[in-house]
């Protein structure tokens, strides 16, 4: 004996009401109405924060060109995506300067025409001809940005004198609360520097090797972790760590702007920059479009845009970049250092020899840093 | 009885907390996803929709959620089907090289993501196939088809073994038993099991993010925003997911009550 | 299960039996075994290169760091293991034995929605629980007890497991002793069981099989995660899955990191086939 319930007829017309509606709301997405008509698609290799649209919406605009940025996380993923896809994947590589020397060892970029770029307006004359970009004389790579690593803390725990040396990550208060940023190159050659290498912190004979292993691992008892790019914000924003090796303004740049009491200073035993590059993969057919950004970039409002990007600040490398910067965001520019005549202006601390551009070891393989790096960890 | 009603209470507050570990978290995602901080800490700050207006705003985020819907659809009747054969294949046959032949489906989950990751790209690559959608598809299929197995080799656990036989002798084919008692015996098993492999195939971010080239699917916009950016933006998008999945879960709860209440009718 | 229809060699159950096999062979046992022969190749100028070569092997295995996070490892996937059985034991026997049916089914349904949101995601809301201005040691603030350090810690790291396999432990487990024959429990109880008594010799027992596949389960989801140990536990100390990352970074190093890898599935493959073996051994009198 069936009687038809309330519950089962409600059942039945919802679910046809349901899938009507369903389909209504599926059609109406906003991806289905953007009609790109003949635009010139450019695929980007970066790290994330390049292709996003406070860096390329105003290009794009102007120049009815899409980016399909593909982003990584540590130049070693990097080299392996392009190691497995087909040659001309990717127009536009993004990448640390020492990663261009592996890009190129490995054969995954074009040569580029010095002529097309501002190199006679950089800020400092080692940005022309940096180390790793040229190879027998030919350019394979532009800077771009570039960032100081040194001491990062917390404006609560260290005082901005203790900060002038990186023995202030000994501090006893500070025990379980100094953190790592989760890569050997910047935290080895920090320590490097500590023991006093100065510009031959890369360098290292076997003696000065040990040390610094030595000098490490006496770091040990104080730190609380190793982080990645997240954990290491969400460690100093939560006050878990109060200070972190390896890293610079990159970081603390965005957290001070987001209102947290952190800093990072160039300690006196000195500091390292990370330089970011563009490049033209191999076998791309977007290659002229890919030098054409590569240029505005390179130009006063592409280093504005460059200094003020939301994923993380650097500094620009040309003299009409930093004028541009000075004009249209003085409070960054005077937040990052970026005046001439600034105590702590980046290009006068490479000139005074404080700042050394950051490389991979040269008397040991970056296999020896990094076995050393995973037995730290494990101690 | 009072001991028992006493015992009752108790286990009930249990199986609330436990509830409760397993939702706080993406309870806290729903709420920091609607937080003015970029950073979330103790106290919140103002109430806030930017997030979720840059995660609507963002086609790049569209087209990854329309990757993610058909990489998940396709998975799931890819790695159902899969399940479905080598789960009668188990409970019917005994056959030689059945250990192998187990193994085959059961391994994949036993191999770190990250390696079958890099195995799967370099091995696609090889044959021409990676970089594109049916990458991932395939790579899923293969992590997910164990559990699909799993499941509905358990549902014909629950079956009386001579039911097929007593079809046959009823003068039935194996295919029209196979069609009319087995797949329908089968039927919760099978949804479980697309819901299963949909869902595992949903989240999963390591072997997508080597495996679709440009494609992104959702899981790898998210690892890309938290390995390079920290934004309540991974909350907005969590939210979404979370309150879509509800209500598949819902839709599917009436189905199946509609469906009992239907079996009801004489 | 009779044996005259296995004998023909006939195209219903080919039909069934051959769709895996393909599939599998060509996409899965092939990028097993060319991760095998992976761990061979040598590294050039930053490009992996064929060959066939011990020295990844021989380098790894006599890597102390090696053995410590191999052990380490081992070690805390065994503790997630038992802590989440146990856990969600009492959980589960009150879904299976003392909820009504639709309850039963909503609870699991329900406990499937964390399987669709991004597990990235939930990880990183326990930053904020955790820290030690965090919401717990917060409360805790209220009632005077002294902030904990949860986070980078190994109890981090094991709050991380239980969020990626409590789930499907709760599921399995409820799955499992829903299925037992109610009456043998009966009859238990009438001849006089204590309730206790009931679980662990009668109830246990006969839902040996899944609880074992519900923790081998949960063992080998641990084991491979990277996740947990890394966000929460602040890689003090590290598992292998991180020290596979790890490796990648010493200048591509795919080859090492393979060799990380195979050792992992080994251990994995070996503690899965005893524990399957130990699930479906027939037991004397369990039945």
């Amino acid at each position: 004996m069936y009687r038809p319930t309330l519950t089962s007829s409600i059942l039945t017309l919802n679910r046809r009401q349901v899938l009507k509606a369903g389909g209504a709301a599926v059609l109406t997405t906003p991806f289905v109405s953007r009609a790109w008509a003949a635009t010139t698609e450019i695929n980007m290799l970066a790290w994330y924060g390049h292709g996003e649209p406070d860096i390329v919406a105003e290009y794009e605009a102007a120049n009815n060109v899409k980016f399909v940025p593909k982003y990584y996380a540590g130049g070693d993923n990097m080299l392996a995506l392009i190691a497995q896809s087909p040659p001309g994947t990717y127009d536009l590589i993004l990448s640390d300067a020492e990663f261009v020397q592996q890009l190129n060892a490995a054969g995954y970029i074009e040569e580029m025409n010095p002529d097309d770029y501002p190199l006679d307006d950089m800020l400092h004359e080692d940005f022309s001809q940096f180390p790793g970009h040229w190879a027998d004389g030919k350019m394979y790579s532009m800077i771009l940005r570039g960032g100081h690593l040194g001491v990062s803390y917390n404006k609560n725990s260290v005082t901005a004198k203790e900060a002038e040396s990186y023995s202030c990550f000994w501090k006893p208060e500070l025990k379980g609360k100094v953190g790592h940023f989760d890569w050997h190159l910047p935290n080895l050659g920090q320590m490097s520097l500590y023991d006093g290498n100065g510009a031959s912190l890369w360098n290292l004979n076997d003696t000065q090797w040990s040390k610094v292993q030595e000098t490490t691992m006496s770091l040990r008892p104080q730190i609380g972790g190793f982080f990645d790019y997240g954990g290491t914000f969400n460690g100093l924003k939560n006050g878990e760590m109060q200070a972190m090796v390896g890293i610079g303004d990159w970081i603390t740049g965005v957290l001070e702007k987001d209102g947290a009491p952190v800093a990072s200073v160039i300690p006196k035993e000195g500091g390292i920059q990370f330089t970011e590059s563009y490049s033209i993969g191999k076998g791309s057919e977007k290659a002229e479009e890919a030098k054409k950004f590569i240029q505005y970039m390179m130009s006063p409002a592409g280093q504005v845009k460059s200094a003020q990007m939301l994923a993380y600040p650097g500094f620009c490398v040309t003299k009409a970049g930093r004028a541009a910067l000075i004009e249209a965001d003085l409070e960054e520019a005077k937040r990052s250092h970026q005046i001439d005549g600034d105590a702590q202006d980046p290009i006068t601390l490479i000139k005074e020899g404080r700042i050394h551009y950051r490389d991979i070891p040269q008397q040991q393989t970056l296999e020896d840093w990094n076995d050393f790096w995973s037995e730290y960890k494990s101690a | 009885m009072k001991q028992s009603q006493t015992l009752n209470f108790i286990l009930g507050i249990y199986v609330v907390m436990i509830f409760a570990f397993v939702f706080a978290p993406i309870i806290f995602s729903m709420v920091f996803s609607f937080n003015s901080q970029r950073f979330p800490t103790i106290p919140l700050g103002e109430f806030s929709t930017e997030w979720y207006e840059k995660v609507l705003a963002d086609p790049d985020i569209w087209k990854a959620a329309r990757n993610s819907l058909i990489v998940s659809f396709s998975t799931a009747l890819i790695a159902t089907f899969l399940g479905f054969c080598t789960a009668y294949s188990d409970f019917r046959y005994n056959f030689r090289f059945k250990g192998p032949y187990l193994a085959l489906i059961l391994l994949p989950p036993t191999i770190p993501l990250i390696i079958m990751a890099l195995a799967m790209l370099a091995w696609l690559s090889k044959i021409g196939m990676s970089g594109q959608l049916y990458s991932i598809i395939i790579a899923h299929s293969v992590l997910t088809a164990p559990f699909a197995m799993a499941v509905i080799r358990l549902r014909l656990n629950q079956m009386d073994p001579d039911l097929e036989s007593a079809a046959w002798n009823l003068g039935g084919s194996e295919w029209k038993t196979m069609r009319y008692v087995i797949v329908p015996f089968c039927k919760p098993a099978i949804f479980s099991s697309l819901f299963l492999t949909a869902a595992v195939s949903f989240d999963e971010f390591a072997v997508s993010w080597f495996v679709s080239g440009l494609n992104s699917t959702l899981p790898v916009v998210v690892l890309e925003i938290v390995q390079g950016n920290i934004d309540p933006q991974v909350n907005a998008i969590g939210t979404f997911v979370f309150l879509t999945s509800m209500t598949l879960v819902v839709l599917a709860q009436l189905f199946f009550a509609s469906r009992q209440i239907k079996g009801m009718q004489s | 299960m009779s044996e005259k229809y296995e004998i023909r060699l006939n195209i219903y159950a080919l039909t069934w039996r051959l769709p895996i096999i393909f599939w599998q062979l060509i996409f899965f046992v092939g990028p097993v075994l060319f991760m095998v022969a992976m761990s061979f190749f040598l590294v050039k100028n930053y490009r992996m290169n064929e060959a066939f070569e011990f020295v990844n092997w021989s380098r790894m295995m006599t890597r102390g760091f090696f053995w410590d996070s191999y052990w380490y490892t081992l070690g805390i996937a065994t503790l997630s293991t038992f802590c989440a059985m146990c856990v969600a034991f009492p959980a589960a026997f009150a879904l299976a034995f003392r909820a009504a049916e639709s309850t039963r089914r909503w609870a699991i349904f329900l406990l499937i929605i964390p399987f669709f949101t991004s597990y990235l995601v939930r990880t990183f809301s326990w930053f904020v629980i955790l820290s030690e201005s965090g919401v717990v040691n917060a409360v805790l603030g209220y009632v005077g007890l002294g902030p904990f350090k949860m986070l980078n810690t190994d109890f981090g790291t094991l709050v991380g497991y239980m969020t990626l396999t409590l789930p499907l432990v709760v599921i399995l487990q409820t799955v499992t002793m829903a299925n037992i024959d109610k009456s043998l429990i009966e009859a238990a109880r009438n001849l006089g069981c204590s309730p206790l008594r009931t679980i662990w010799q009668v109830i246990i027992p006969l839902s040996k099989t899944g609880l074992i596949i519900a923790a081998i389960f949960c063992f080998i989801l641990s084991f491979g995660d990277f996740v947990a140990p890394f966000y929460l536990g602040g890689s003090q100390e590290p598992t292998l899955p991180i020290l596979i990352l790890d490796t990648t970074k010493s200048g591509q190093q795919w080859p090492r990191a393979a060799v990380v890898a195979i050792m992992m599935m080994v251990t994995l493959f070996v503690i899965a086939f005893t524990g399957i073996a130990l699930a479906y051994r027939k037991g004397k009198g369990s039945k």
